[in-house]
């Protein structure tokens, strides 16, 4: 027999999922073509990509995994350190944090959005890759769901670093590209993690960023460095960690 | 089963205590108005009973759920409209009521029968398909009302429902709460308008340093301090400013300009009286109306309050 708690806690998964959808198409409408996040979440990955491809020489197959996980890193962190500090600011937030929703909800809610976001942005680097160099996709299925899974993830660290209690997007902003500047180049996206120091090698460990690229990688290459099983479960683990600390920390920061 | 009970609510932040072991209940289908100073307690009040924030200590419950463990169901069951004007500009007043009845968990059908009676009633239906962000501080301010409704509460929270608005939307939401009453609806009214709350609350709680320094109905609340009486007196003059003249006059403890008329505050009517009456004939002004009257809730509020008579504002109620 299940709890009369858990059994109401099932009764209003609809009903939650409905107010959290509604949540990302609310966002969706007001947040996607605002300008900052138009630099931030498409033009930043593709003049960075730009910066460290050109005059490499490079083979594209090695090239196009990476800008696909730079470009789904910025483009799903986006809209939440952008949306959540302007709702703060005009006090549409406090609707949020008053509506008969969980807080679990209204994270997922506002992940939901820039993982939308960052699904359709994804489809550029995949379509440069594949009508600019002709690259083959050898997994189609785990490059799917590479891409869901990198989308979320980061889309939820967008959320959880919107916890921190400003009304500057700025703030959020500096902080955020504080991490994802880094991760870039200690997640084996433009130096493969074989050929890094050991130190490189065990901090590339703690980036969400290191199992997205070596999935698409496998995707593309059909190799890894680490198995593909492997980089789902910790891009899982990943998504619960920052799902649960946003959780968290939206509590503490409304005391 | 009462609307709200709030027992021993204490919420101290780290360099001041906000709330300080405040107790109260409000029945269903009263109009409970909130009175108090800046920095008093009443938007912590407001945050503690929508869940928004925990107290340090004590219950709050609203139609016997406890906000803080039953949050989800206590909110179901409320409408919030905050102080500020918190609707998205980028939206329509048509979205703005569709996303807030949605994060309701109210149906399509109803979400939309609903939206349509409320754009009619705040006067915004023709309006409903334009952006937000061309209309006016009252216009969003109905609107504001009208997302508070959309869910149909039981118990509606008005955080300053018409401060500074243009009369049309000043008349328009003091109907709809009137109207609100009328159908058993329990609003939790704060106001910085003291007359408002005078004619339109059951009962009144003035807070005051996070502590409840009085509650009860307005007319029992002006009993309490039936010393303070007043006249109000004008002259024919009145483009004469005579308020320095006329606060000096024995037996005048207090006065200020309202209009064109003088109030002047006493415990002592004849004398006060007799004191007009001897200034104009010495002005060579005739008194052209003259009229005593009882302690108002304001008199009432500054009494418990400690806040200063400053000419015809009275500074710091929020």
């Amino acid at each position: 027999m299940l709890s009369i708690k858990v059994q109401r806690l099932i009764t209003r998964i609809p009903a939650e999922l409905a107010a959290g959808w509604a949540i990302a198409r609310k966002d969706m409408m007001i947040y996607y073509l605002k300008p900052n996040i138009i630099v931030s979440g498409i033009l930043f990955p593709l003049f960075m990509f730009l910066a460290f491809a050109i005059g490499r020489n490079e083979d594209p197959e090695a090239l196009i995994p990476g800008l696909i996980a730079i470009t789904i890193l910025f483009s799903a962190s986006s809209i939440e350190p952008v949306s959540i500090p302007i709702e703060r600011r005009v006090k549409t937030f406090d609707r949020l944090l008053s509506a008969p929703i969980s807080m679990n909800t209204l994270v997922f809610g506002e992940s939901l959005s820039g993982f939308l976001y960052s699904l359709v942005i994804a489809l550029i680097p995949l379509g440069i890759g594949v009508i600019v160099y002709h690259t083959q996709v050898f997994h189609i299925v785990f490059l799917s769901i590479a891409i869901l899974l990198t989308s979320f993830c980061f889309a939820t660290l967008g959320t959880l670093f919107a916890a921190y209690p400003t009304e500057n997007v700025g703030e959020v902003m500096s902080m955020l590209n504080l991490v994802r500047l880094p991760l870039i180049f200690i997640s084996g996206v433009f130096i493969p993690i074989s050929t890094m120091p050991l130190i490189g090698q065990i901090i590339a460990l703690l980036s969400p960023l290191t199992y997205a690229n070596d999935l698409i990688q496998y995707s593309y290459g059909g190799s890894s460095h680490f198995t593909p099983v492997l980089d789902l479960i910790i891009l899982i683990i990943f998504i619960l960690v920052f799902q649960a600390g946003a959780d968290k920390l939206y509590r503490k920061f409304n005391e | 089963m009462n609307a709200v009970e709030v027992l021993n609510i204490k919420k101290k932040f780290p360099s001041v205590t906000a709330l300080d072991d405040i107790s109260f209940s409000i029945g269903e289908g009263e109009i409970f108005g909130f009175l108090g100073p800046n920095g008093a307690g009443k938007t912590t009040t407001i945050r503690i009973l929508t869940g928004i924030t925990q107290p340090t200590s004590g219950t709050a419950k609203i139609f016997g759920h406890d906000i803080r463990t039953e949050t989800i169901a206590a909110r179901q069951s409320m409408g919030i409209v905050h102080e500020t004007s918190n609707v998205y500009d980028d939206l329509t007043p048509w979205q703005n009521l569709m996303f807030t009845a949605e994060l309701y968990h109210v149906g399509k059908g109803e979400r939309e029968k609903k939206s349509v009676e409320l754009l009619k009633i705040f006067d915004l239906y023709e309006r409903r398909n334009d952006k937000v962000r061309g209309f006016s501080k009252g216009m969003k301010r109905r609107l504001t009302l009208a997302m508070g409704l959309v869910n149909s509460p039981k118990l509606l929270f008005l955080d300053e429902p018409t401060s500074g608005l243009d009369v049309q939307s000043n008349l328009i939401i003091r109907d709809v709460i009137n109207d609100l009453a009328s159908t058993g609806v329990t609003v939790f009214l704060t106001t910085h308008n003291i007359e408002e709350a005078n004619l339109m609350c059951d009962r009144v709680a003035i807070i005051n340093h996070g502590i409840i320094a009085a509650i009860d109905t307005p007319h029992r609340l002006k009993g309490t301090i039936q010393s303070v009486q007043s006249i109000e007196v004008s002259f024919d003059n009145s483009s004469v400013d005579n308020l320095s003249l006329v606060s000096l006059l024995s037996g005048v403890n207090d006065a200020k300009k309202v209009g064109d008329r003088y109030k002047l505050y006493t415990d002592n009517l004849p004398l006060v009286i007799e004191e007009v009456m001897g200034f104009a004939q010495k002005n060579g002004l005739k008194v052209q109306s003259i009229t005593t009257l009882g302690p108002s809730l304001e008199d009432v509020f500054i009494k418990i309050t400690g806040l200063e008579r400053t000419g015809v504002i009275i500074h710091a109620i929020d």
